[in-house]
This record gives C-alpha cells, structure tokens and sequence, in this order.
C-alpha cells in the first residue's frame, strides 16, 4: 500500500498552500442553491396542496430539511476552501429536489425512506469530497476496483444474499433492506477504465494489423475488454437485466466501439426469452396480447405522456399513479404528464448541463487519467438518462435503469452524490493547476 | 373560498415550472461564465519549467536532457507516469511534481528508496524553488525555469 495515504505528517505546509486566506466564497453556486429551494418548497406545495386541498405548514418540513442539508454541504466546501466547480452541485441538487417532490407525490408512504437516503448520499458526497486525499491514488488501484466490481456484479447471483425483485435478480440483501450493487459497479469501472486505458493508451493506439479500414490493438492488451464483455453478457443472461448490461458495457465503449453490444444482443435475442419479451412488448405495446400483459405499464407511460400536452396537467392534478410502479421506472412519464413538455424539456436540459460541464471539466483536466474519468462519469449520467427516457419514451426497449438522482432507490441516489463529488475534485485538481476560479 | 384555493393552487403549480426554467437558466448562465473565465486563464501561460538531468544511469534520460513540466507530473520507472526514469532503483509510481497556486511542489508517492531534494528525504509535500536538485532513484535532476 502506499506510505503517503497514512495519517498527515506533523508541520506539513497548509496542503494547497492557502494558509491563512480566508474561506472562498462560493457565491454562484450559492445564487443557485436559492433556486433549488425555491423550487423544492413550490413543489411540495404544490403536491401536499393537491393532495390535502390545503397548504398545510406540514408540507414546507421535508423541503426544509433538503435546503438545511444543502445548504450545509455548501458550507461544507466553502469550509474546506474547495475550488472546485460551482455548478454541477446545484444541478444535482435541483434534480434531487424534483426527485423528493415526485417520490411525495407518487409514492408517499416511501418519502421518509428517500429524505433518509438523500443525507446518506450528501454524507457520502463530502466523504468522496475528503477521500482520498490524492485523486490520482485511485488509478493505482486499478485491479482492485475491477476485481471489487467484478464481484458486486455477480453477487446478486449467489443464492443467500441475493435477491430477485420485479423479474431481475440485481439487488443484495443488506439488514432489512437491499441494495443494487451495479450503482457501485458503475463508478468502479469507469475508474478502473480510466486507468487502464491511460495506461495502455499507447499500446492499444499502435496498429499493426488490421481488418479491413480497422486497426487492432495487440491481442493481449484486448484481453481485460473482451473479458468485461463475456461478463456483461453472462450478467444480462443470468440477472436478466438489460439495463445494466447495456450501460456496464457503454461504460467503456464510449472510448471502443459497440459492435460487441449490437452482436452480444442480437445472439441474447435469439437465445432467450426474456430479451425477446422486451423486445416485443418495446415494439407493439398496443397489441390485444400485450396492452394488459406485459406491455401495460408502457402504454400507461405513454397515455401519461399524451396526457401532459405542453404544460401539463399541473403537479399534483395528473393520473400519473395509473402506471405500476411509476416511481421508480416511470417518473420521467409521470414529470411529464403533471408539468407537460414544458417541464420534461427542462429536466432533460438540466441533464444535458450536467454533461456539458462534465465534458469540460474533462477537458480541463491535467492528466489523462483524470480526463478519462471525468469523461465517463458525466457520460455514464448521459446515458443512463438516455437510456430511460428512451424506455420511458418508447424510442428503445425499457430497461431497469433510474433516472439519475429524481428515480426512488437509495443505492442509485448515494452512488451519484459519489458521482458528483468527483467530478468537483477532478475540477478542483484543474483551477489549483492552472490557478482559476 | 373553494376558488381562491383552486386558483393559488395553479399559481403554485405555474411558479413552480417557471422557477425551473429559471433554474435551468441561471444554471447555464453560470456554466458559460465559469466557460469564459477558464479560457481567459487557459490563454494566461503556465507556470512551465524543466527538470534538467544532472546525474543519470543507463537506459534512463541523459545527463544535460531538459524534460518538461506539466501542470501535474507522475515520475517513476512505469510507462505510465509522465516522466518515466528507468532506473531499478527507481519505484514505479516514484514521486509527484506539480505546479500549484504559483509554486512547485514535490511529493513522494510510497515510494521504495525515497525522494531527495538536495539531498534530504521527502517527508510530506515539499515546495522546491528553481535550483533545487531532486533526486529519484540515481537520477538527478535540477529544477529550471
């Protein structure tokens, strides 16, 4: 292990040499954390006021709560003298926000599971925030977080801690509750792809042979890809999940190419019925034999979505609780019915910022292994959002995959928090370097 | 009665899409000039500066060879870092340089024999001014401007 990761030697100068300044002000990202309240409070007025039909002082208690939490994790930063960035927090904060005003208005008696969730994953954000203390340490990890993914990837399939829920058998058993381990595996192997290709960059960029217009890289340096392949392959056999297989995958071939999807899913197509089935059902949801069946909760969705209109039923006034389990595979639907186009192109603008401001900050980045994995941690946010409002939209076939930070689920809101924090670190890195903001 | 709640009620709801385009906007507004701000530093020139080697081995970088700086430099015996010094006394994750907030700062990365300036061992992060020798491994090397 490394000796420098130990307790902070005695006497060592103020560690990015600001002794004595005082705490930088943040004051962009606070300017929008005033919105983000804002927009918290109105939205549970909103929902409580239609639900009650009255504006009872008990709905300001949670977004009170939000904001109080909020708040603290910005002060949290100014406190630490954080330079990182000052607009992917508050993103992330909106998008949690309208995230706790669906879960109260779809799935009530789960709020106080979700507002517990939502401080583990601020807590979890300004621990991601502390450690490690080197970013570039976890590149040197790499094996180990790939081995750890590996493992969290089929631990759903051993028979006592893993548990089938909905069809899928993706959770773990922890206490009373269960978890998705593939939240964890996502972050884990972006870093562990970000390392491995800084590494090898050069040796998987020489082309000696090629096959047709496309040079290959030498064989042996293929192998950990092709492994990660047959891996995400065997999880969408045995876990049937596309979802994640699909995105596990995605998650590198942002850098490499998707033709091993597309073969990989055809073969899955042919072979087995669960691929088959939601394939069908993605491409005649209406069918008499589907419509009740296993096509249902689209054809609701979209019932949901054509109900919305330009601006929507208004929130609290739609029939979003019509499509099953609409808070956690749905709630894009069910935004867009109660706040109409309106509101669904607002959200969907909020997730293309946030992949704008990721894409700079890799961009920005000093080294390439920051770069890489900043990359792929806005780019995974990208298209998991991509991937579910196109399910949701019937544009692909619908998988199980959230709706980053607004779907209900624990395990997916802390992951992202993670997901946030360092993003904001590989910043920080990049304005201590070249002395920006 | 029953009105006036229905019509604050819309009044809620239209405020609330309103503040989430203001939100969106504001957000985008901060993104372009946070954009702007960092072109304006990108474009100011970095505090750049050389290792000039003063003692070496074989196969590792030449005695009087000036190998750049970048803003964050890895330095060890792995193809990976940004200064790869193939000495067997060097580790392969060695020792970190970096330019921050106008100055050099040297750090040792766990490694094996231990990071030198002007001869001393490396505790903690250490500042190095133009001039001072670091030493990795048998290599030798000047800070220069």
């Amino acid at each position: 292990m490394n000796k420098s990761q130990g307790a902070a030697p005695p006497a060592s100068p103020p560690r990015w040499g600001l002794g004595g300044i005082a705490p930088r002000s943040r004051f962009t990202e606070l300017s929008l954390l005033v919105w983000v309240g804002a927009l918290a409070v109105l939205g549970f007025v909103a929902v409580v006021g239609a639900e009650t039909s009255s504006f009872g002082s008990a709905s300001i208690l949670v977004p009170a709560i939000f904001i109080v939490l909020v708040l603290s994790l910005h002060v949290f930063l100014i406190a630490r003298r954080f330079r990182g960035d000052q607009v992917l927090m508050p993103i992330a904060a909106g998008l949690t926000a309208i995230g706790l005003v669906l879960v109260q208005r779809l799935a009530s008696d789960l709020l106080l599971q979700q507002l517990s969730w939502t401080i583990i994953a601020g807590g979890a954000f300004a621990a991601t925030i502390l450690i490690p203390r080197d970013l570039t340490a976890l590149a040197r990890f790499k094996w180990t977080w790939a081995f750890l993914g590996v493992l969290l990837l089929v631990a759903p399939l051993f028979p006592i801690i893993g548990r089938e829920i909905n069809g899928a058998r993706i959770w773990v058993k922890v206490g009373p509750g269960s978890i998705e381990p593939w939240e964890a595996v996502k972050l884990l192997l972006v870093i562990f792809f970000a390392a491995y290709l800084e590494e090898y960059r050069e040796v998987l960029s020489r082309s000696q042979r090629r096959i047709g217009p496309f040079p290959i890289p030498p064989i042996p340096y293929l192998v950990p890809i092709v492994a990660m392949w047959g891996i995400a392959m065997l999880v969408m056999i045995f876990e049937k999940d596309i979802g994640a297989t699909a995105l596990f995958f995605e998650a590198f071939y942002a850098v490499l190419g998707l033709a091993l999807l597309l073969v990989g899913g055809f073969v899955a197509y042919q072979l087995f019925g669960h691929v088959q089935a939601r394939v069908d059902t993605w491409l005649r949801p209406f069918d008499e034999d589907l419509r009740f069946g296993s096509g249902y909760q689209l054809v609701q969705g979209l019932y949901a979505l054509a109900n919305g209109g330009l601006f929507g039923a208004g929130l609290g006034n739609g029939m979003p609780d019509r499509i099953p389990v609409v808070w956690s595979d749905f709630v894009f639907d069910a935004f867009a019915e109660e706040t109409g186009f309106a509101g669904a192109l607002a959200l969907l603008t909020l997730y293309l910022l946030f992949l704008y401001r990721g894409m700079v900050i890799a961009l920005r980045a000093p080294t390439t292994f920051l770069q890489l994995l900043a990359a792929g941690l806005s780019f995974i946010i990208a298209l998991q959002t991509l991937v579910i409002v196109g399910g949701n939209a019937r544009l692909i076939p619908l998988t199980g995959i959230t709706l980053p930070f607004v779907a209900y689920g624990g395990s997916s809101l802390v992951t992202n928090w993670m997901l946030v924090a360092l993003l904001l670190r590989v910043s920080e890195v990049s304005n201590r370097m070249r002395g920006g903001p | 009665m029953e009105i006036t709640f229905a019509v604050l009620l819309w009044g809620v709801r239209i405020a609330f899409l309103v503040v989430l385009y203001l939100f969106v906007i504001r957000s985008f507004g901060a993104l372009q000039r946070a954009l702007g701000s960092e072109m304006a530093v990108a474009a100011r020139p970095l505090g750049i500066a050389f290792l000039v080697v003063q003692r070496s081995v074989r196969g590792a970088p030449r005695v009087g060879d000036r190998l750049p700086l970048r803003a964050v430099n890895a330095i060890g015996r792995d193809a990976g870092n940004d200064l790869v010094i193939n000495d067997e006394a060097a580790s392969a994750r060695h020792a970190l340089v970096e330019f921050a907030d106008g100055e050099w700062w040297v750090e040792d990365a766990g490694s094996t024999n231990g990071t030198l300036v002007n001869g001393e061992t490396v505790r903690s992060r250490e500042r190095l001014q133009y001039g001072d020798e670091l030493g990795i491994g048998r290599v030798a090397l000047r800070l220069e401007q």
